[in-house]
């Protein structure tokens, strides 16, 4: 690797009182990307961008920004900026002011401060703005406040706490692409924490998924919806069908897994996980990867199961089916309209067929950490 | 007839006749014996009484005016109210950002402490401050001079008037956005920037409601003030009150006058100036 991490977080573990937010967590922030913390509320994502922010200080472990130990260094001396979760833009300042105030308070000359509040502003297209209170703003622009007064300090790294989680759905779309657009623009790495997958999905070129304060995976998007590292994240990431699993065996080459709801499934040896024990192990299915039919399907290989069909949720080029199983369990399957057609014709009830590939199977542990 | 018989709704019980009536009956009783106090201010009545208007007449201002007495006693009301309102503001303040932001061991045993003085009875108050100046030998010797001689009433006013200005200033701390002092300090700003640019801003009406609140139970005060002056030491209140035991003459109405559009002009000052930064933010 010849790329060296911005930022580098080493065995942060934090306390408050007996709670654990943060258990030995570990992450490196590379040059110029944007790099998502995801997870449920209360996983520790806003401890850690705080951490990293200096606002707060770990417990155990350092951070290091271009390999220099800077976790004794107090948030007003760090190179780092934050944007946060209700924006904090000053009240009592204009627009301008509010961007200039990062500089005024670092002594810059008040032409330089200007100029760099003219240009900030103009990045987030909000000149016309300049002497609006804060109160005459709607959110979405207070948020753009927000992104001008932590970029016009030219940060090394910028963290957004839940930029999106408080703007409406088309609001948020538009804001996606305009921060992505905007990281590309000015270059710095960008930290975000999200809640919402979807959002981190979409933007980040890294991912970093917590559960209960611990790590459980970093990988790209498309690393983490193709190769989850146990049951919750491929749960969180997506959707997904998990089955538990009751018995595991081997078979030169070929694992049979036992599940109360799809039945035995034959797999290749390199999916399963080492060993034969089943405890603690899940089959998961992306629901992408099942088609339904109304009759038995002709197939070479695969899984095969009958149930009856529930509710479809029409989501415009496709739809979610729901297909109720005799042990009572239920399988979504994501089908596109046109396959989608005929089902929707039959009776709730109806019988129908879901069929995978083998090759779509992932046998994980329901919790790596 | 049938139409305004009917049940009226939420927005419309202004319109109730009893509602008015009861509205009027509330403003009469209000302001009617201000207004009655400020009209026979001008009555020319010779002798004490004061009830039977005379004719108009200037002359109970101008003799107001010339009683050096009542100028001297308001003229230390002014002094007191302004030393006082000062020291209250600045410990109310204080307090104010100690209970908001800090925790600390035995936190309600203090704040309870703070706010006793709101609700102890006044006469009690006047009483043990006289006792424990009087037992510290802190009373003012005769001779001393202006304005050291008010010392004892401002500290008793600075008692129990800083209470008053740390609850308001407190009810205020209460909406502050702790992620903008976050910001700032993310920004680069230091422990006093953050206070001189983020906190004091957001704090300022509560200490300006404050300090008129100060002001105003200073300035009006009888009670305590009656128990801790001296007789060198008079403040209008208690000049007031010992003019009335000769007789009510319209020259205390005329100095009341005074005192009462100087505390008009003050409130509608600070509310006009509460209101501007209200729309300007």
């Amino acid at each position: 690797m010849t790329v060296k991490p911005i930022i580098s977080v080493q065995n942060v573990t934090k306390r408050f009182g007996r709670f654990t937010a943060l258990d030995n967590v570990s992450i490196d922030v590379m040059p110029g990307e944007i790099f998502a913390i995801l997870g449920p509320s209360g996983c520790g994502k806003s401890t850690l961008l705080r951490i990293i922010a200096g606002l707060e200080a770990p417990t155990e472990g350092c951070i290091l920004l271009d390999d220099a130990d800077i976790t004794a260094m107090p948030a007003n001396k760090r190179p780092i900026n934050m944007v946060f979760q209700s924006y904090a833009v000053f009240p009592q300042m204009s627009v301008a002011k509010n961007v200039a105030y990062g500089l005024k308070v670092q002594r810059m000359p008040r032409s330089q401060i200007d100029q760099a509040v003219a240009q900030a502003l103009a990045q987030v297209h909000l000149t016309e703005f300049r002497d609006r209170m804060p109160n005459q703003l709607s959110g979405g622009q207070r948020q753009r406040v927000a992104l001008a007064r932590a970029l016009v300090k030219r940060p090394r790294v910028l963290l957004l706490d839940e930029p999106l989680s408080a703007l409406d759905a088309k609001l948020r779309d538009a804001m996606r692409l305009e921060l992505v657009h905007l990281q590309e623009q000015v270059g710095v790495s960008f930290v975000i924490v999200t809640h919402d997958q979807s959002e981190a999905m979409a933007i980040a070129d890294r991912i970093a998924v917590l559960n209960d304060g611990r790590l459980c995976q970093v990988d790209s998007p498309e690393g983490l919806y193709q190769r989850p590292v146990d049951g919750f994240v491929a749960d969180f990431i997506g959707r997904i069908n998990l089955f538990e699993i009751k018995a595991l065996k081997r078979d030169s080459g070929k694992v049979i897994v036992s599940s109360t709801e799809a039945g035995d499934v034959v797999i290749a040896a390199s999916q399963a996980p080492d060993g034969i024990a089943a405890d603690g192990l899940v089959m998961a299915i992306r629901p992408e990867k099942i088609t339904v039919s109304l009759t038995a399907p002709i197939t070479d290989g695969g899984t095969v199961v009958q149930g009856t069909l529930g509710d479809i949720a029409f989501q415009g080029e496709s739809s979610i089916v729901e297909i109720n199983l005799p042990c009572g369990a239920a399988l979504s399957a994501f089908l596109h309209d046109s396959d989608c057609a005929p089902l929707r014709q039959a009776a709730a009830g109806a019988n129908v067929w879901c069929h995978w590939n083998s090759g779509d199977v992932l046998v994980l542990a329901r919790s790596a950490v | 007839m049938h139409k305004s018989r009917e049940k009226p709704e939420p927005f419309h019980y202004h319109r109730k006749l009893s509602l008015q009536l009861f509205f009027i009956a509330t403003i009469v009783f209000l302001y009617l014996p201000i207004i009655v106090l400020v009209i026979f201010s001008f009555n020319d009545s010779r002798r004490g009484g004061n009830i039977i208007w005379r004719g108009f007449t200037f002359d109970y201002y101008e003799k107001a005016l010339n009683n050096a007495g009542l100028i001297e006693a308001f003229a230390n009301s002014i002094t007191i109210a302004v030393i006082s309102t000062i020291f209250s503001v600045i410990l109310g303040a204080l307090t104010a950002v100690l209970l908001w932001r800090f925790r600390f061991s035995f936190k309600p045993l203090f704040e309870g402490m703070v706010s006793l003085p709101i609700v102890i009875p006044e006469i009690c108050m006047g009483v043990s401050l006289a006792v424990f100046f009087g037992y510290f030998g802190l009373w003012a010797p005769p001779g001393t001079p202006w304005p050291f001689n008010l010392a004892n009433i401002i500290i008793a006013h600075i008692t129990f008037s800083f209470p008053f200005a740390a609850m308001v200033i407190r009810t205020r701390l209460a909406t502050f956005n702790r992620e903008t002092e976050e910001a700032a300090k993310d920004l680069g700003a230091t422990e006093f920037e953050v206070f001189r640019d983020i906190l004091l801003p957001h704090m300022k009406p509560g200490l300006i409601a404050g300090a008129l609140l100060a002001f105003t139970l200073s300035l009006d005060d009888f009670v305590v003030t009656f128990f801790t002056s001296a007789p060198n030491a008079v403040t209008f209140p208690v000049k007031v009150y010992s003019m009335v035991r000769f007789s009510v003459t319209p020259e205390i109405n005329a100095a009341s006058t005074v005192l009462i559009i100087l505390t008009v002009i003050l409130t509608a000052f600070a509310m006009r100036f509460q209101s501007f930064r209200e729309t300007s933010k």
